[in-house]
C-alpha cells in the first residue's frame, strides 16, 4: 500500500515537473512566435493557450502532491478515499479550474489589448495579423496623450478638482444629515427618512431633465458648480452612514454628555472616527462617480475649461494630424492614462470598495 | 422650572439642532430632487401648437423664457410614438439588450460563483480578477471593446488592412471575419458585441452578490444533502439554487433596471452618434432617447422619460410578483 | 446492525504553514463495538472528538486512521449515501424551502436504480414515518413555522425514511429549552425501541445520557475514558475524569494518602483500606456516600443544611477538599445527629473511590476489586459491548509540548487507562 503512495507521488511530481516546464516553454515560445518567429498567430495562441493550460495543471498537481505528502509523512495516516472518488473529485476540480481560467483569461484580455496596443507603434497596430507582444514599445505615445489635441492633462486637472471638491462637500452634508437622523430626535424623522429612501427608487433622466432646465435659468452652464452641486447628495450614502452611526452604542453619547462635550464635538471626535470605514467607502465611491460620469457633463460642461475626463475621453478624436488616419495606440494609451488609476484606487481600497458595492449594486 | 417644562425646553431645543443639520441637505434636495419630480410630470404635459413647424411641440425652456403659452395635453406622448420611428427602434434595442443580457449574465455569473465558492487554491486570485471589469470606466474599457472587434480600415473604398484581434482569432479557427462594429455591420454583429460587453460588464456585481449569499449558505445543507444522498447535480438544483433565490431576485431585479436604462456602453462602443459609422441612432436606447431631445423639446424628453419609469415599474412589479412565488423563505 | 469502530482515528492538520506540530488529535485510537438494536450515549467535554467520532461515522468526515464496519461490512472508505445511515444534525439542518414532506421525501427522492420507489410507496413511506415521530399534522408547513421540538422530530424523520441501518443524532437536544428537552429525549428513547435501529448519539449533557442510553461512552479529549452501562460506569468509574464528570450534584473530591493501610484525608484517618500500597490519592465521594455519625471519622465544618423534600443536602467545608464545599446527601433523619459547627461523617465503602495522585486511575480496596471484577465478567457474559482502550495515548504526543494540543492533552494526562 505504502509503496503504492510512494510510486503514486513520484509519478506526479514527474508530471507536474514535466508539464511545469512543457507549458512554460510552449507560453514563451507562443509570445515570441506572436513576434519574432512567423510562426502564424493563430498557432501561437494555441501554443500560449496549452500552454497556460499546463502551467495550471502543473501548479495544480505539485499541490495535490504536498497535501498527499503531508498525509503519508507527517501523520503516517492509513486511511484513502475509494480510487473512483478521488478520480472524480480531481475530474470535477480540473473542469472547475478550466472553466474559471478561460472566463478569467475573458475578462483579463481586454486590459491586456489595451495596455499592449498603446505601446505599439501605429503601423504595429495597423498590422494585417494583430501582434500579441508588441515588436517595439513606443512610449511616446503617453507624453502625446498629454500635449495633442486631446490635452488630457486639462482634463485630468478638472476631473480631480471636480471630484476633491464634490466629495468634501458631499461628506459634510452626508455626515450631518446621517448624524441627524441617527442621534437626533425630531418630529416627522422616520417620515422623512422613508421619503428620502423612496426617492431612490425614481430613475435619474426623469430629475435630470428638469435639473438642466433649472440651472440653465441659475446660469451654471459651463461651470464647474454645475458639476458639483446637484450631485451633492446621495440617498445612498447618508443611508449607508446612518446604519452605521446607529450601530455607535447610546451610552458613548451619553458618557460624552457627561464629559462635557458638545454635539459637533462628539460627532467629530468619536462618531466620525468610529465611522471611518463607511466614510472611506463613500469617498471611494464619490471619487470613482466623479472620474466615470459621463451624461451628465456632456450634457452641462462640454467646453475646454471645464470638461471632465470621461467626456473628453470619448468626444477626441483620435487621428494622425498629418495622414488623418485613425490612431488606435493614441486612442488606447489615452484610454490607459483613463483606467490606472482606477486600477490603483481598486488595488489599494479594494476592501472599502467591495463593502459599499455589495450593499447597493449603484455603480460609482 | 419644572421637569416636564424643562424636557420640553431641551426637546426643542435639538429639534431646531436636527433642522439646522439637516438644511443643507435639505435644500438640495429639494430644488434637485423633489422639484424636479413635480415639474418633469408637469412638463411633460405642456405642448403648443407651432406655426412655423405647422405641428404641436411639447414644452421648450428657451422658448418658454421668450414668452411662448404653453397648454396641456397629452401630445408629447403622442409625439413620442409617431415622429418618426427613433422611439420604437429605442424601444425594440433596449427591450432586446436587457432580454439578452440579465439570463446570459446571471446565468455566467450563478455558474462562476459556484466555481469560485468551491475552490479554495487561487480563489482570491480569480476574485480579484473577475471583480476588476466592476472598478472600470464604461466608456473607456468600450473604446477597448470597439477596439478589439473593430477592423482598421482607413479607406473606406478599399478592403481593410486589419481585421482586428477578435477578427484574427475567428479566423485562426477557420471562420471567416465579420465585420463587427464598423461600418455597414449587421444588425446583429452589433447586438451581440453589446451584449459581450454588457455582460463583461454586469458581471462582477452579480458574481460579489451571489458569491456573498453563497457563503452565507450554511455548509450544514450540503452535509445532509450528503447524507441524503443528493447528486452533485441534484443539491445544486434543490438546495443551492433555492438556498440562494433571494440573490438572484435581487441580481435579476437590479440586472432589468439596468438594462432598460442602457446607455454608456452603447456610447463606449459606437459613440454618441449611438450607432455604426453611418448610421447614426441604429442602436439607440430609451435613455440615448431622452438625451435627444433634452436640448431643445423637454416635453417630449420628460414625457419619454416617464414612459421609460412606468416600463421599469411595471417589469419591476412583475419581477416582485414572480420572485415572491419563487423565492423561498 | 453491529457496528464496530477499529483503532479510529482523526488527526486535523495543522491550518498554518508554520505550525507544522499544530495537528489536532480529534479522535485516538478509538476502538468499540456497539450491539445491534441499542441506544449508545456518547458522552464528554466540547472538543473531546464525539462529534467528529460521530462524522467519522456518517461518512460526513474521513478517518485518518481506521476501520469502520457496519454488521461484517467495511464501511470506512463509503460515502455516506452508500453506507445506510440516517443523520440529525445539531442545528437539523432541514432545508428552509422545503415543505416537512418535501424535506421527509427528499432522500428517497435521490434514490437511483433498484432502490426507487414508485411515487405511491415513497409518499406511504413518508406518512408512515411522519406518523412515527408524531408531525402528520404539519406536512405541509415550512421549517421556519414548526417550533424546535417540531423541526427536530421532522429532522429525525427525514434520517429515518430511508430505513437506516444506523441512526447518528449530533447533540440532538441542546437546541431545546429545558422542559422540551426532557420530552424530546423520551421521545427519541420511544422512536428507538420502536424501530430497533442501533442508535449513536452524540451529547455533552451526562444526565441526557445517563437517563436514555442503554450504554454510554465517556471520551476526553479524543480518548475513550470508560464505556459501558451508565450505572455501571457512574458506580465504578474509572479514573478520576469519568468520576467527576457523571453525577449531579458531582462527586466530591479530597487530597489524600493511603498509609499503612489507612485511608487518610488531610489528618484523619477516615477509612480502613487494607492491601493498597501506601500513595498519595484523590479521594472521590458522592454526595450519597455519607453517613451523618456523632462518631464519624471525617469532620468538616458546616456551612448549609438545604432541605430538598425527602432529601437533605448537608452543605459543609473541609481543608482537603477540591470542591469548594463538601455536599453530602442524608436523610432527614439523620439530621438529629447534628449538633455545633462540626459535622462528622463515616462513608460507604461502595460510594468512595480512590485515585492515584499520578495516574488518576482507580485504586480499589476492600470489597470494590471483587465488585468491579464481577460487573465485568457480567458484560463479557451478555457478550455485546466492549470498549478496549488500552495504550490510549501515544507517548510520543508529550514530546510536542509546543503546540496548544499537546500541551492541553499533557494538562489532561489522568486516567487514561483502564486495567479490564
Amino acid at each position: 500500500m505504502k509503496d503504492n503512495r510512494k510510486s503514486y507521488v513520484g509519478l506526479r511530481l514527474t508530471a507536474g515537473i514535466l508539464l511545469g516546464t512543457a507549458g512554460a516553454c510552449a507560453v514563451v515560445v507562443g509570445m515570441l512566435g506572436f513576434g519574432l518567429f512567423a510562426l502564424g498567430t493563430w498557432l501561437s495562441l494555441i501554443l500560449v493557450c496549452i500552454g497556460v493550460l499546463a502551467l495550471a495543471l502543473a501548479v495544480w498537481s505539485l499541490l495535490l502532491l504536498a497535501k498527499i505528502e503531508d498525509k503519508l509523512f507527517a501523520t503516517g495516516a492509513t486511511g484513502e478515499i475509494s480510487r473512483r472518488e478521488r478520480a472524480q473529485k480531481t475530474l470535477v476540480k480540473a473542469v472547475l479550474y478550466l472553466f474559471l481560467s478561460v472566463l478569467a483569461l475573458a475578462m483579463i484580455f481586454p486590459f491586456y489589448w489595451m495596455l499592449i496596443s498603446s505601446v505599439k507603434t501605429v503601423e504595429e497596430y495597423n498590422l494585417a495579423t494583430p501582434t500579441l507582444w508588441p515588436h517595439e514599445f513606443r512610449w511616446s505615445t503617453y507624453l502625446a496623450a498629454f500635449t495633442g489635441s486631446l490635452n488630457l492633462g486639462r482634463l485630468f486637472l478638472n476631473t480631480v478638482i471636480v471630484g476633491v471638491v464634490s466629495t468634501l462637500l458631499s461628506l459634510v452634508v452626508t455626515v450631518l444629515s446621517a448624524y441627524a437622523f441617527a442621534r437626533l430626535e425630531f418630529k416627522g424623522k422616520n417620515m422623512l427618512f422613508a421619503a428620502l429612501l423612496a426617492t431612490m427608487m425614481i430613475p435619474g433622466e426623469l430629475f435630470t431633465i428638469t435639473n438642466y432646465i433649472t440651472v440653465s435659468r441659475f446660469g451654471w452652464l459651463h461651470t464647474f458648480t454645475v458639476l458639483i452641486v446637484p450631485f451633492l447628495v446621495s440617498v445612498f450614502y447618508i443611508y449607508l452612514l446612518r446604519q452605521n452611526f446607529m450601530q455607535i452604542p447610546n451610552e458613548l453619547y451619553l458618557a460624552a454628555k457627561v464629559d462635557g462635550a458638545s454635539d459637533l464635538k462628539y460627532l467629530w471626535k468619536v462618531m466620525i472616527p468610529l465611522a471611518s470605514p463607511t466614510l472611506i467607502s463613500i469617498t471611494i465611491l464619490k471619487m470613482m462617480g466623479s472620474w466615470n460620469s459621463y451624461i451628465w457633463p456632456r450634457l452641462v460642461a462640454n467646453d475646454d475649461l471645464h470638461r471632465l475626463v470621461t467626456v473628453g475621453l470619448r468626444g477626441a478624436d483620435f487621428r494622425d494630424t498629418l495622414t488623418q488616419l485613425p490612431d488606435f495606440p493614441l486612442q488606447m494609451a489615452a484610454v490607459v492614462l483613463v483606467t490606472v488609476p482606477l486600477l490603483l484606487v481598486f488595488i489599494l481600497f479594494r476592501k472599502y470598495i467591495m463593502r459599499g458595492v455589495s450593499r447597493s449594486g449603484i455603480k460609482g | 422650572m419644572s421637569r416636564k417644562e424643562k424636557t420640553v425646553k431641551k426637546k426643542s431645543k435639538n429639534q431646531w439642532k436636527a433642522w439646522l443639520y439637516l438644511t443643507p441637505m435639505l435644500i438640495l434636495l429639494l430644488v434637485f430632487t423633489v422639484w424636479p419630480i413635480f415639474n418633469t410630470v408637469r412638463i411633460s404635459f405642456l405642448c403648443r401648437w407651432n406655426p412655423d413647424l405647422g405641428a404641436i411641440v411639447g414644452y421648450n425652456y428657451s422658448d418658454a423664457m421668450n414668452g411662448a403659452k404653453y397648454q396641456f395635453g397629452i401630445n408629447n406622448f403622442i409625439n413620442v410614438f409617431t415622429t418618426g420611428d427613433s422611439f420604437l427602434t429605442a424601444l425594440g434595442n433596449t427591450m432586446l439588450l436587457t432580454v439578452l443580457t440579465v439570463p446570459i449574465s446571471t446565468m455566467l455569473a450563478l455558474l462562476i460563483a459556484v466555481a469560485l465558492n468551491s475552490i479554495k487554491f487561487l480563489k482570491k486570485f480569480f476574485q480579484t480578477v473577475f471583480f476588476l471589469p466592476y472598478v472600470t470606466n464604461a466608456i473607456a474599457i468600450g473604446m477597448v471593446f470597439a477596439a478589439m472587434f473593430g477592423m482598421v480600415w482607413p479607406n473606406l473604398a478599399r478592403p481593410p488592412v486589419s481585421v482586428g484581434i477578435i477578427n484574427t482569432i475567428i479566423e485562426a479557427f477557420g471562420g471567416k471575419y465579420i465585420n463587427w462594429v464598423d461600418s455597414g455591420s449587421s444588425y446583429w454583429a452589433n447586438i451581440a458585441v453589446l451584449v459581450i460587453y454588457i455582460v463583461w460588464n454586469a458581471l462582477p456585481f452579480k458574481i460579489l452578490v451571489l458569491l456573498g449569499g453563497l457563503q452565507n449558505v450554511d455548509k450544514q445543507y450540503y452535509d445532509a444533502a450528503k447524507v441524503d444522498g443528493a447528486s452533485r447535480w441534484r443539491t445544486f438544483w434543490r438546495v443551492t439554487v433555492p438556498l440562494l433565490s433571494p440573490m438572484i431576485a435581487y441580481v435579476v431585479i437590479t440586472g432589468f433596471i439596468g438594462g432598460f436604462k442602457e446607455y454608456t456602453s452603447i456610447v463606449g462602443i459606437f459613440g454618441d452618434s449611438m450607432g455604426p459609422y453611418g448610421a447614426p441612432g441604429k442602436l439607440n436606447t430609451m435613455v440615448g432617447f431622452i438625451y435627444d431631445s433634452i436640448d431643445n423639446n423637454q416635453g417630449k424628453a420628460s414625457a419619454a422619460a416617464l414612459i421609460l419609469f412606468a416600463i421599469i415599474f411595471v417589469v419591476t412589479m412583475i419581477n416582485m410578483y414572480v420572485s415572491k412565488k419563487k423565492v423561498h423563505y | 446492525m453491529k457496528v464496530v469502530l477499529e483503532h479510529l482515528t482523526k488527526i486535523f492538520p495543522s491550518r498554518s504553514k508554520k505550525e507544522k506540530n499544530a495537528e489536532v488529535v480529534a479522535v485516538n485510537d478509538f476502538n468499540l463495538e456497539i450491539p445491534d438494536g441499542k441506544l449508545i450515549g456518547l458522552l464528554g467535554p466540547s472538543g473531546c472528538g464525539k462529534s467528529t467520532t460521530l462524522f467519522m461515522i456518517s461518512g460526513l468526515q474521513e478517518p485518518t486512521g481506521g476501520k469502520i464496519y457496519f454488521g461484517d461490512d467495511d464501511v470506512t472508505k463509503l460515502a455516506p449515501e452508500n453506507r445506510g445511515i440516517g443523520l440529525v444534525f445539531q442545528n437539523y439542518a432541514l432545508y428552509p424551502h422545503m415543505t416537512v414532506q418535501q424535506n421527509i421525501l427528499f432522500p428517497l427522492q435521490n434514490l437511483k436504480g433498484k432502490e426507487r420507489l414508485s411515487k405511491e410507496e415513497m409518499l406511504k413511506r413518508v406518512s408512515e414515518v411522519a406518523k412515527l415521530v408524531q408531525i402528520d399534522e404539519y406536512m405541509n408547513r415550512k421549517p421556519s413555522e414548526l417550533s424546535g421540538g417540531q423541526q427536530q422530530r421532522v429532522a429525525i424523520a427525514r434520517a429515518l425514511v430511508k430505513m437506516p441501518r444506523v441512526l447518528l443524532l449530533d447533540e440532538p437536544l441542546s437546541n431545546l429549552d429545558a422542559r422540551l428537552r426532557l420530552q424530546t429525549r423520551e421521545e427519541i428513547r420511544r422512536i428507538q425501541r420502536d424501530t430497533q435501529i442501533t442508535t449513536i448519539f452524540v451529547t455533552h449533557d451526562q444526565e441526557e445520557a445517563m437517563s436514555i442510553s442503554d450504554y454510554i461512552v465517556v471520551m476526553k479529549l479524543g480518548v475513550v475514558m470508560q464505556a459501558g452501562k451508565p450505572q455501571w460506569v457512574y458506580d465504578d468509574p474509572a479514573n478520576l475524569f469519568v468520576a467527576k464528570f457523571l453525577g449531579t450534584p458531582p462527586i466530591n473530591v479530597f487530597k489524600g494518602k493511603v498509609q499503612g493501610g489507612k485511608l487518610y484525608i488531610g489528618e484523619e484517618d477516615v477509612f480502613d483500606v487494607p492491601g493498597v500500597e501506601d500513595q498519595d490519592v484523590y479521594v472521590g465521594i458522592r454526595p450519597e456516600g455519607f453517613l451523618l455519625s456523632a462518631e464519624g471519622r471525617l469532620s468538616c465544618t458546616l456551612s448549609g443544611v438545604d432541605v430538598m423534600g425527602r432529601d437533605v443536602s448537608v452543605v459543609s467545608t473541609n481543608g482537603a477538599s477540591f470542591n469548594p464545599v463538601v455536599r453530602s446527601i442524608i436523610s432527614a433523619d439523620e439530621l438529629k445527629n447534628i449538633s455545633g459547627d462540626t459535622v462528622r461523617f463515616n462513608l460507604k465503602e461502595h460510594k468512595v473511590f480512590l485515585f492515584n495522585r499520578e495516574t488518576e486511575s482507580r485504586v480499589y480496596f476492600g470489597g470494590q476489586s471483587a465488585a468491579h471484577a464481577e460487573k465485568l465478567a457480567e458484560m463479557e457474559a451478555e457478550g455485546t459491548f466492549h470498549a478496549s482502550h488500552e495504550g490510549a495515548l501515544p507517548r510520543e504526543a508529550d514530546d510536542k509540548p509546543k503546540t496548544e494540543t499537546a500541551a492541553s492533552r499533557k494538562r489532561g494526562l489522568f486516567g487514561r487507562k483502564k486495567s479490564r
